[in-house]
Parts: structure tokens; C-alpha cells; sequence
């Protein structure tokens, strides 16, 4: 294991002009996409990745090679070491991550071989049965990662790590209406996966379809946030959270470090090492991830900085990416949000959110996959998805009640890389969402 | 490769195999960032290699894909392709089926006028550091990069119909910002805008124009700290084509991938509000709006002589006189719905499953300049340069605002406006164009950007756009 990257160390040990970072992963994915009830395709796809960020005073250089070989690496540190002196210099680089700190060791297992694609059918047939009943059929993916990597560094960093995350989505479509719900299973441990609690919240929401559809007016609403949508609206609040969006001047958070800016209720911390979630040992450049408080008790209290900014902006560091984070939970049950609502919303998840300014938290986005009317305290009907623009901090000020229970919701990062993440969150009661049209599709 | 591959597909020709095929993919690519006129990243990769393998079983689709090429990777792909397909047949109702095609062999390689890896390395960073020294943070602009991405990727594909294509091409992905800040106020101006790739080497720098527009945006991004905006509920607006080409992107090119019809894509990218039985008769656009997929066209990103499952490029109509006549297809997809297979399928690696991906979208040229167009602009907008988007999952309902609009009163220019918005439904926004510019102001806008599929992949692309007029469109979205 990891030979290439020892070769790589080797060679770098040769310059001791050079301060380095560098590092070797190795992952594999299974990844069943069902739609109809059906198969649609299975895929298995493996990478081994060698990466290195050469720096030589404040000039750097890095590459990346898949499948590395020792002939690979030759050619590339010989094209590096031709290239660094005649680069630009950074002037605010200083040095790579100097936190030497070891994460508790803990078993990994691999869920491709604890998972195999016979089970995944398995449970996904037990589901399509329930759904059919109600004429719904499952679409969706079940997704198991395994990776292992170890990174090094010109100041004695040598660290390893291990993970295996579970993803799966079911979406339930009915076969006339297109009416779609969604119930998600994330974490590292598939133990945590109670199928029956499942299929009981898929069925619900299930049920919930056989109302009337109906559409509403743009305006402003309460709403319920199911915790998908509010620990969505949190990862999007923390891209403000970190000491890259300050130094850039794009964080709503610039200037608020220990001030209020929501009310007490809210209490969000990046906590890598919740059993029920995607953990993580080590964060950005290798740096220990351990538990960040960012809100607190409405309090804005850190930003997550790595080294590069913690020289630049002069902040603490953390090594925190905000990938873990956690939304703490309130006094109320679902059914007692939902019960205090006269003429609202319940909505279940988001759709392609964009910012429209960063810094203010202004966004555009819509719902999907069930949204439906409150209407004295009960859900009543189907509503067509809606559009919304909103401020995230705005949706926060305006949290009235959170459920007494947090879910564990998995996002997978599906664009530039294929990671999986997942986010710990309440039901949320939020006054005056403002909705602004409808889709007139569901 | 050539013979690596053949030699995989001779060993899938089994009588328990419907269609299998074998790509292989080597990619160069090399990534520059200047932030705030330092070098902040410079990073490449050399000779990636990706290699997969897709096999038809008992109805089903299996996969393997892996960037070791080696012997024994390659067995344990082939092993791993047939085992996905196998088992996953148990689970399948409706067996994936299509026609068989003639074999296709296939050869293309193009070549940039300047090569962006073998250029000479000072010239390239003394451009690049020249560009982001113009607009480096002074004054009221606190933020600026400057970005090249520059890929080379040559392909190699066989299937079991005995099909054959080799090809490669490079590609080029410029970009440029500042970030302007006053009083609570941040706003930001690109060039080109966001769809600012090319079929093309570094020469796409001076092509664009970005040393010429560097006091412009600085220019304007200031401006608009200062700006007022729109105030009508409804307005005419006239799309530039740094933004129209996201807007066909969006709400025809997703909408119009027939994957969404089946629910294929319901668990990420969503599904769409078109259906099989609005082919032939459904106003998707007004009568001016002719729009089509064009895998022939070797200026776009999205030219192939053969797409990844053996389909020859094509030129097609999708929106005929603005009527639905055609979708983007696999040969699966477009056997159930009794089409011809449209060259759409492309995966982003070798070892990326294939998918039905927009090639180079086009609407096709109308008439006139864009000045022109401007002049029988009575009041209204001209909006250009994509900075935010949002749409529905059915491809219907959209929202968009641009970095800027130009505010036109009685044919001419007159001002600025910040943040302009606009929204609408599909349907009723495309059947609202009345005007299209002509020849002279078409050209093709390109991404590296173009998510979809789990595991993600994300598509190079391109558009073929030019200025259009969009009559009354929602322009007020209270906050």
C-alpha cells in the first residue's frame, strides 16, 4: 500500500529546497441506479490518485496522477522542478499544515463487500412492494464508496484515514400523476438503517399524495422545512463560514464574530465524529477535524480556516470544511409545528438553489418531491412545486419552533467529484417564506 | 489502445451478450488561477488514462470502469461488468432492447492553433499574469481572478457491432472576474461570461478579447455598486449570447433529454415536463425559433464522428418552426419511443457510464445585428452575462439573473441596472420570442460545466446562439 507515495517522499526527501504536500487515495464505488422499479444500470468504478503541491518559497506547482507508477512520478516531479523557478510568486503562502495531531484510530468497514448488489435489490423489492399499492413506483440510487488514503508533508505529516459511506435515495413516483416523494438513508454504518422506521416515513409521505393537488398564489407563507431543506439551507450558509468567502469579501458573516445574527434556538456545529453521520478524521491540508462550535445559541463564534487563510486573514485554525454539520434540535414534535400552522406550507426538499449574492444570503430556488398545503394544523392537499427567493438569513431570523428530533440527511456531491456528505437537522417552523411563483408541474 | 480494446471486445463477442463496448480515454489537462494577480494554482495532469467497459445481459446494463488499464484491472472489469448485469437483472421488468447499427469506423483529431501544453511556458504565464495585473484589487474592486483550464483528451472506442472510432481534440476554458465592494454593496462582472469555453487552444484568449475588456468590467463592476434596479413588473429583454446559451441550456437543451422522460435522471438532475405524445404538435417557441443538436459541427465542443455507444453524429431538429419534433436520445431510449437514435449518448471519461448528453445545442440565426435589434427596442433590456440560475426539476419554471442589464429607452442605450432578474415558464417564455439576430452575431458559448449522471459527470458542451427578444417577460421578484 501507498508505495508510490513513499517513492514520491523519497524523491522529494532529495530537495530539501522544496516544502511539499502530498498524498494517495484509493476508491472504489458500487452504484445501483434504479428507476420503475427496476434496475437501470450497476456500476463499479475504482481509482488510485498520487497528488502532490510542490512549493519553493512562495512559488508552487502540483500535480495529480491516476494510476501512478514510479516512471509516472519521474516524468512528473522532472516537469515540476523544470517549471517552479520560473513561476509568479504567492505572497501570502508561508507554509504547509504544520498540525501533526492523530485522529483516534477506528475500524472501517467496507460496505461494498458488506452491502453486495443482492442485498441492495433485496430491500429495494420490499419498498417497491409497499409502493405499489398505492400505484408509486421507486426510482432512485444506493450508492456504497470505499476509499483509504494517506498524505504526507515536509513538516512530518503522515496520516492516514479510511471511510465507507452509504447513500440511498428512494424516490417514489406515482405512475399517473408523476406526485414524487423522497426518503433518504446516509451514514457510515448501515446497522443505523431501521428499514421498517423507512418504510414507514416513505409511506406516510406516500400517503400524504392521495389528497388533492392544488396550486397557490405567490405571497408569503409559514412553512414547515422538512430537514432536508433546512440542513440544505445551512450548507449554503456555510460556504459564508469560511475564511476563503471572507478574505474574498462575499461572507454575510464579515464583521459578526460573537454577535447575535439568529435567534437562540439556532445551534449549528461541524461535528465530525456523530456516529450516525459520514465522519471525517482529518479536514483541508490535513489538520485534525474535531468539533467546531459556529453557531451558538444565535451567536456567529467561528469561521473554518485552513493554514493558507489562517496566515492571510490572521483567523484561528481549525481545518473545518463545514462538511459535517450539525443543526440542533428543539422541543417540538413534527406534528406540533405542523399543528400551529393555519394556512401554510409543508415543504420536503430544495431544487437547484443558486445564490444570487452571496454576502446578503440572497437565493433562488424551488421545491420538489412533495410540497404540500397546512391548512388548520393539518396537511390537506398537494401543492405544484414552488418558487421561491429568499434570504438564508432571513429563513433563520424567522424560526419560530424546531422539531425535539434531528435526521441524518445525505447530499451527494455529484459535480466536480463524487463525494458524500451528510448533514444532521430538525423539522423547522418558519414565518413569512416567500414564495414567489408556481411551477404548475409536480 | 487500439488493439487493447479490439482485443476486449473479441472476448465479449459471447452469445450471452446482446451489446457490449469498450472505451478508453487519455487525458491531459493543466489548471492556472490567479487570484488578486498571484499565482494561486498551477496544476496538471498528464496522460490520464480511464478505460470502461458496458455490457448488455439478459436486458440489463452492467458496468465497470477503472483508470488501471493493466492486464489484470481488465479482467476484473470484464468479470465486473457481466456480474453488475447479471445480478441486476433480477431486479428488472421491461428488458433494455434497440436495433443493431452498421459498423461505423471513424478517425478525427484535431489540432488548436496554438497548443496550450507545448507553447512556450513564459509566454502563457506572462499573458496570464499581465491579465490578472489589469485588474488586480485597487480602489472599490477588492477581489479579481484570472483562470485557463486547458484539456486534451484523445478517445478510443469499440463495440461488438464491430464499430470503431479513435479521435481527439483540445479544448480551452478562459475566464475572468473582479469583485467590486462598497457601503455593504458587492457586485461582479466576468469576461466572457460563464459559457467561455472553446474548441481551441490558448489562441482563445486573444480571440475573446480579454486584454481589450479588462478596464471594462472594472468599469462596470463598479458601476453597478451604484446602480439602480429594474422596477417594472414586466419588460422586453434582449439575451446576449454569454447568457442565451445557458437559458437554451437550461430550459430546452434538460428539457428535451428523453432520459428525463423515463424517470432515468429522477434521483439528481430530475425529470421533465415534456412527454412522448407532444412530438409533432406542441408550441414549444414561437414560429422563429428553430432549434437543433448538431454532433457534425467540428467549431463545438459536442462534435463527435460517433458518439459512446456506436451512433454516427447527426444534425437534427428538435424544435422545427417552434414546434417539438425531435428529442436527444440513446439508442434505447429512442427505440421505445420509435425515433432514430440522435448521437447523444457521451460519457465524460472512459470510465464514466454513458448518458444522453446535449452535443453542441443550437438555435439557428434569424435576422440582423445586434444593434439593429436594439434600435426597434422600444423601452426595455439588454441583459447579458449569466450570474445566477435556478430551475425546476421538470425544466419549467426558471429563474435567472444576469451581472448586468442595459436599460433601453427608444432604440438606444441609457444606463445600467444591477442584479437584473427575470423568470418564466418554459413554454410561454420561448413562445415570447419575436426576434433573433442573424448570422454575423451567431456563435458557439461552451461549458466544462455540465452536471449530471451518479456518479457525477460533468459535460463539455457547447451552444450556437445568437441575441434574441423575449416580449413582456416577468422582470420583478420582490424580496
Amino acid at each position: 500500500m501507498h508505495e508510490q507515495l513513499l517513492y514520491l517522499k523519497a524523491a522529494l526527501d532529495k530537495h530539501p529546497e522544496l516544502k511539499f504536500s502530498i498524498d494517495q487515495s484509493s476508491w472504489q464505488t458500487d452504484f445501483l441506479r434504479f428507476y420503475h422499479s427496476q434496475t437501470n444500470y450497476n456500476i463499479s468504478k475504482n481509482n488510485v490518485n498520487l497528488s502532490a503541491g510542490l512549493y519553493k518559497d512562495k512559488k508552487s506547482f502540483s500535480f495529480s496522477i491516476d494510476d501512478p507508477t514510479n516512471e509516472k512520478i519521474d516524468a512528473a516531479m522532472l516537469n515540476a522542478l523544470s517549471i517552479i523557478d520560473s513561476l509568479p510568486e504567492d505572497p501570502d503562502f508561508v507554509d504547509v499544515e504544520d498540525d501533526l495531531t492523530l485522529a483516534e484510530s477506528r475500524p472501517t468497514t467496507n460496505n461494498i463487500l458488506a452491502i453486495p448488489l443482492q442485498k441492495k435489490t433485496d430491500i429495494l423489492a420490499s419498498l417497491a412492494a409497499s409502493a405499489a399499492k398505492h400505484d408509486f413506483e421507486l426510482y432512485g440510487t444506493f450508492i456504497c464508496n470505499y476509499s483509504s488514503g494517506r498524505m504526507m508533508n515536509s513538516n512530518k505529516l503522515d496520516k492516514s484515514s479510511s471511510g465507507s459511506p452509504i447513500y440511498l435515495e428512494i424516490k417514489a413516483v406515482h405512475n399517473k400523476s408523476q406526485l414524487t416523494v423522497m426518503e433518504t438513508f446516509g451514514g457510515d454504518d448501515f446497522a443505523y438503517l431501521d428499514l421498517e422506521d423507512f418504510r414507514s416515513r416513505l409511506m406516510k409521505k406516500i400517503e400524504f399524495c392521495t389528497n388533492e393537488v392544488t396550486d397557490v398564489e405567490a405571497g408569503t407563507y409559514d412553512v414547515v422545512l422538512a430537514p432536508r431543506c433546512v440542513a440544505e439551507f445551512v450548507q449554503y450558509l456555510g460556504y459564508g463560514m469560511s475564511a476563503r468567502a471572507l478574505d474574498q469579501h462575499s461572507s454575510y458573516f464579515e464583521g459578526k464574530i460573537d454577535q447575535q445574527v439568529f435567534p437562540e434556538m439556532i445551534n449549528i456545529v461541524d461535528d465530525p465524529g456523530d456516529p450516525e453521520m459520514i465522519r471525517m478524521d482529518y479536514g483541508s491540508g490535513g489538520h485534525i477535524y474535531k468539533p467546531l462550535e459556529l453557531i451558538s445559541k444565535g451567536y456567529f463564534r467561528n469561521f473554518t480556516c485552513n493554514q493558507y487563510y489562517h496566515h492571510k486573514t490572521g483567523l484561528p485554525k481549525n481545518g473545518n470544511t463545514a462538511s459535517c454539520l450539525k443543526i440542533a434540535p428543539g422541543q417540538n414534535s413534527v406534528e406540533e409545528l405542523i399543528g400551529k400552522v393555519k394556512k401554510g406550507l409543508y415543504i420536503s426538499s430544495l431544487h437547484y438553489m443558486n445564490f444570487i449574492n452571496p454576502k446578503e444570503t440572497s437565493l433562488t430556488g424551488l421545491t420538489r418531491d412533495g410540497t404540500f398545503l397546512i391548512e388548520d394544523g393539518k396537511i390537506t392537499k398537494v401543492v405544484m412545486n414552488l418558487r421561491f427567493t429568499e434570504r438564508i438569513e432571513r429563513i433563520l431570523k424567522n424560526v419560530v419552533a424546531l422539531e425535539n428530533r434531528a435526521y441524518t440527511i445525505p447530499f451527494s456531491e455529484n459535480y466536480e467529484s463524487f463525494d458524500i456528505e451528510t448533514v444532521k437537522a430538525p423539522h423547522a417552523l418558519v414565518t413569512g417564506f416567500n414564495i414567489t411563483s408556481s411551477t404548475n408541474t409536480i | 489502445m487500439e488493439q487493447k480494446i479490439k482485443k476486449i471486445i473479441s472476448r465479449l463477442n459471447t452469445p450471452d451478450i446482446q451489446f457490449a463496448d469498450v472505451r478508453a480515454t487519455i487525458t491531459d489537462s493543466e489548471s492556472i488561477g490567479f487570484n488578486n494577480e498571484h499565482l494561486r494554482n498551477y496544476s496538471s495532469s498528464n496522460g490520464s488514462p480511464a478505460l470502461g467497459v458496458r455490457v448488455l445481459i439478459n436486458g440489463c446494463w452492467g458496468f465497470a470502469g477503472s483508470k488501471d488499464l493493466s492486464d489484470a484491472s481488465i479482467d476484473r472489469m470484464i468479470k465486473l461488468a457481466k456480474s453488475n448485469a447479471v445480478q441486476g437483472s433480477n431486479f428488472l421488468k421491461e428488458k433494455v432492447a434497440f436495433p443493431s447499427l452498421p459498423a461505423t469506423i471513424a478517425e478525427y483529431h484535431h489540432q488548436p492553433k496554438i497548443n496550450p501544453f507545448t507553447m512556450p511556458r513564459e509566454e502563457k504565464m506572462d499573458y496570464l499574469g499581465k491579465l490578472a495585473t489589469a485588474i488586480a484589487p485597487i480602489g472599490k474592486i477588492v477581489h479579481s481572478y484570472v483562470a485557463a483550464e486547458f484539456v486534451r483528451q484523445e478517445k478510443f472506442y469499440a463495440n461488438s457491432e464491430g464499430s470503431y472510432s479513435h479521435t481527439s481534440y483540445y479544448n480551452t476554458l478562459p475566464i475572468m472576474m473582479v469583485v467590486a465592494a462598497d457601503s455593504g454593496q458587492v457586485q461582479s462582472r466576468t469576461w466572457p461570461g460563464h459559457m467561455s469555453a472553446g474548441r481551441a487552444g490558448f489562441e482563445l484568449f486573444y480571440e475573446q478579447q480579454f486584454a481589450e475588456n479588462t478596464d471594462r468590467i472594472i468599469k462596470e463592476a463598479m458601476d453597478l455598486l451604484t446602480a439602480p434596479t429594474i422596477t417594472e413588473e414586466k419588460a422586453d429583454i434582449i439575451i446576449g449570447n454569454g447568457h442565451l446559451a445557458l437559458q437554451l441550456h437550461e430550459s430546452v437543451g434538460h428539457a428535451t433529454e428523453a432520459d428525463r422522460i423515463f424517470g432515468m435522471e429522477i434521483s439528481y438532475a430530475g425529470k421533465t415536463f415534456v412527454k412522448p405524445e407532444m412530438l409533432g404538435n406542441y408550441q414549444y417557441g414561437s414560429p422563429i425559433v428553430n432549434i437543433y443538436s448538431d454532433s457534425t459541427d467540428p467549431k463545438g465542443l459536442g462534435y463527435h464522428p460517433m458518439d459512446d455507444e456506436g451512433v454516427p453524429g447527426r444534425k437534427m431538429d428538435i424544435i422545427r418552426n417552434g414546434v417539438l419534433v425531435d428529442q436527444q436520445t440513446s439508442r434505447h431510449i429512442a427505440h421505445m419511443l420509435g425515433l432514430q437514435p440522435s448521437s447523444n449518448m457521451k460519457g465524460s471519461y472512459a470510465d464514466d457510464f454513458p448518458l444522453v448528453r446535449m452535443t453542441n445545442l443550437c438555435i439557428a440565426p434569424g435576422k440582423g445585428s445586434l444593434e439593429d435589434l436594439i434600435k426597434s427596442t422600444e423601452n426595455g433590456y439588454y441583459l447579458d452575462f449569466t450570474k445566477t440560475w435556478s430551475i425546476d426539476d421538470n425544466r419549467n419554471n426558471f429563474q435567472f439573473t444576469t451581472e448586468i442589464g442595459y436599460k433601453i429607452k427608444d432604440g438606444s442605450i441609457v444606463g445600467i441596472v444591477k442584479e437584473p432578474t427575470y423568470f418564466g415558464i418554459t413554454k410561454d417564455f420561448w413562445n415570447a420570442c419575436d426576434a433573433i439576430c442573424g448570422e454575423e452575431e451567431w456563435g458557439y458559448y461552451s461549458t466544462f460545466h455540465c452536471g449530471k449522471g451518479e456518479p457525477g459527470q460533468v459535460m463539455q458542451l457547447s451552444h450556437g446562439v445568437a441575441p434574441a427578444r423575449f416580449k413582456n417577460i416577468n422582470v420583478s421578484v420582490k424580496m
